[in-house]
């Protein structure tokens, strides 16, 4: 129902400040693997707003796949010093980018060697099986 | 190993064949059953900026101390600073995939030039966060490549170009001190056999074998001759008919025919692994890998030689020690494609060059093929070698280069023995090389 929540609204623009650099990429990408959900579900970020109209309950379903960890993992694969995140696993760019010398954060490497269950962060990169 | 001397009237003398310590180092060129994910070559470029960008970083303070050092993206108009990144040469006349769905046919050429420079070709530096044309006369786009990674000093034009005032090279790498020696130890290097071409001789080769192996000449050549301790072929030993290898069912008499070159081959090898040690490398005609670093041609192809341990099937580029000697050399494609992308007096200055770049191959993986490594890029040289060969050349060059810090490296351009019968002969104690003709034709 058209739901005109504005708090709804600006949870959606917070979301999109945090994926800043990944506005339009991540879009299309997002928008390719869930065709069917409502407004092309902009998880983070789509440049024009959604009509009120194709939204559900005013609030939206964007942490609904993956949680705290993996969009910390997202920001891992985005960060342009530990070079392209295409073609390799995530641990294994990060295993790269330690013997590298670049220090990536030791925690998120505790993240992917228990990766198991459900909710649990991806090991491959965000755009595996996408680009 | 020994080298039987027959003297008329008298008991045979016997010569023993001098040795050096060798050590393989070709781990790095090795792909160690690495699987090809699907991942394309943005890492390797990754790697090898930042791995030469630490380095010019690490330079730059000695060279401009007081000027900023910034990103591509970080550039001010019209403030002075220095940038490093990867050199891209934009040439218009380089051969695209594209052009075959190009609808002007008349631009592309009807003849294949061997070289794809042109007046018009320009520079640009990238990084990792933009990338910039270079202005200004100080470039020569000629004598530059794609691939390369350079600091420049300079400043950014309002046209938003950069113009460059002064550039850096990584120069040539350090290099371990070479120990002094006091006997003659002789390597010799041969490349460009052919065999199963039109022009192989074998009567040729079979001298070079003859002569080395002490079988031909009087006391004197055998001495010399057991004063050889290694002899490495350095790639296209073979030419495998292409005719026969267009798609269809090879008849059982044409089979034959495309195994007897490397049956000739690998009888010639086993009389030569009987006395010394030998190297074989591939080339670009030989049955290996297309892209480099090429793998060792089987074994299994070499029935008889490998029978032997003094045998050894190297990886091209190929690394090695003699005697505590650094050696480093390749078949050849990564001088052959420098030459169709730049321009440069001889090859030597192109070998060169490829010292004061720290990186072998530098037109890998843009027009040279490559595997795509994704954590490490083995072409970069990290220590200056002693001795720096490339085969299949057109003809035999050498020359001894000083580097700015007590480097010296004898260059060796290996000329193709199936055109030029020339094999070339090196002295471990001095680092002084010549050639050995070999001729059959009777009109001398």
């Amino acid at each position: 129902m058209a739901s005109g929540d504005i708090k709804g609204f600006y949870r959606q623009k917070k979301k999109q400040q945090k994926g800043g650099i990944t506005k339009s990429v991540s879009a299309s990408a997002s928008k390719k693997k869930k065709p069917s959900k409502s407004g092309g579900s902009a998880t983070l970020g789509a440049t024009d707003p959604q009509t009120p109209v194709l939204f559900a309950h005013g609030a939206f379903d964007l942490t609904d796949d993956y949680g705290e960890d993996e969009e910390r993992l997202r920001q891992f694969d985005m960060d342009m010093r530990y070079g392209p995140c295409i073609g390799l696993t995530r641990l294994q760019r990060w295993e790269r980018a330690s013997s590298m010398g670049l220090q990536p954060p030791a925690d998120l490497r505790n993240l992917l060697s228990r990766a198991s269950g459900p909710k649990s962060p991806d090991l491959e990169c965000l755009w595996e099986g996408r680009v | 190993m020994r080298v039987d001397v027959e003297m008329s009237g008298g008991s045979p003398k016997l010569l023993e064949r001098k040795q050096a310590v060798y050590r393989n180092l070709d781990e790095r060129y090795e792909i160690h059953g690495e699987k090809y994910k699907g991942q394309q070559y943005s890492h390797i470029y990754f790697t090898r900026l930042h791995y030469m960008r630490n380095l010019l970083y690490s330079l730059v303070p000695k060279w401009k101390p007081n000027l900023p050092v910034n990103t591509v993206l970080g550039l001010e108009e019209e403030k002075e600073c220095i940038i490093v990144g990867t050199i891209y040469k934009h040439m218009k006349l380089k051969p695209s995939i594209l052009d075959e769905y190009s609808k002007e046919r008349s631009k592309v050429p009807l003849a294949k030039p061997h070289n794809f420079v042109h007046p018009d070709d320009h520079l640009i530096l990238e990084d990792e966060s933009g990338r910039v044309k270079l202005a200004g006369s100080l470039l020569d786009p000629s004598a530059f490549v794609t691939g390369i990674v350079v600091a420049l000093h300079g400043k950014e034009t309002s046209e938003g170009k950069f113009f460059v005032l002064d550039m850096l090279e990584a120069g040539l790498p350090p290099q371990i001190k070479q120990p002094p020696s006091l006997k003659d130890k002789f390597v010799v290097f041969v490349s460009g056999l052919s065999i199963g071409s039109s022009t192989f001789n074998p009567l040729q080769f079979q001298l070079l074998v003859d002569h080395i192996t002490g079988h031909l000449g009087d006391e004197n050549e055998q001495t010399f001759a057991s004063q050889i301790v290694h002899f490495i072929i350095a790639g296209n030993s073979v030419q495998i008919l292409q005719g026969l290898l267009n798609g269809q069912t090879i008849a059982p008499r044409d089979q034959s025919t495309l195994t007897e070159p490397i049956k000739e081959l690998d009888i010639l090898l086993n009389q030569l692994a009987a006395a010394m040690p030998v190297d074989i490398m591939p080339g670009p005609s030989d049955p290996a890998n297309f892209s480099l670093p090429q793998q060792p041609l089987n074994r299994c192809l070499f029935p008889g030689a490998s029978a032997y341990n003094t045998f050894i099937s190297s990886t091209n580029p190929h690394q090695f020690e003699l005697d505590d000697i650094q050696f480093l050399g390749t078949s050849g494609q990564n001088i052959d494609d420098l030459f169709k992308y730049s321009e440069a007096k001889n090859k030597l200055e192109f070998m060169e060059r490829t010292l004061r770049w720290r990186h072998l191959v530098p037109t890998a993986p843009n027009t040279l093929g490559c595997f795509p490594f994704t954590d490490r890029d083995p072409f970069l040289i990290e220590s200056c070698p002693h001795v720096y060969f490339v085969g299949n050349q057109d003809k035999y060059e050498t020359t001894l280069l000083r580097g700015s810090d007590n480097q010296s490296v004898r260059l060796i351009c290996i000329p193709k023995f199936c055109e030029t019968g020339v094999a070339v002969m090196l002295n471990l104690r001095n680092l002084e090389c010549h050639a050995l003709s070999f001729s059959t034709s009777l009109n001398v």
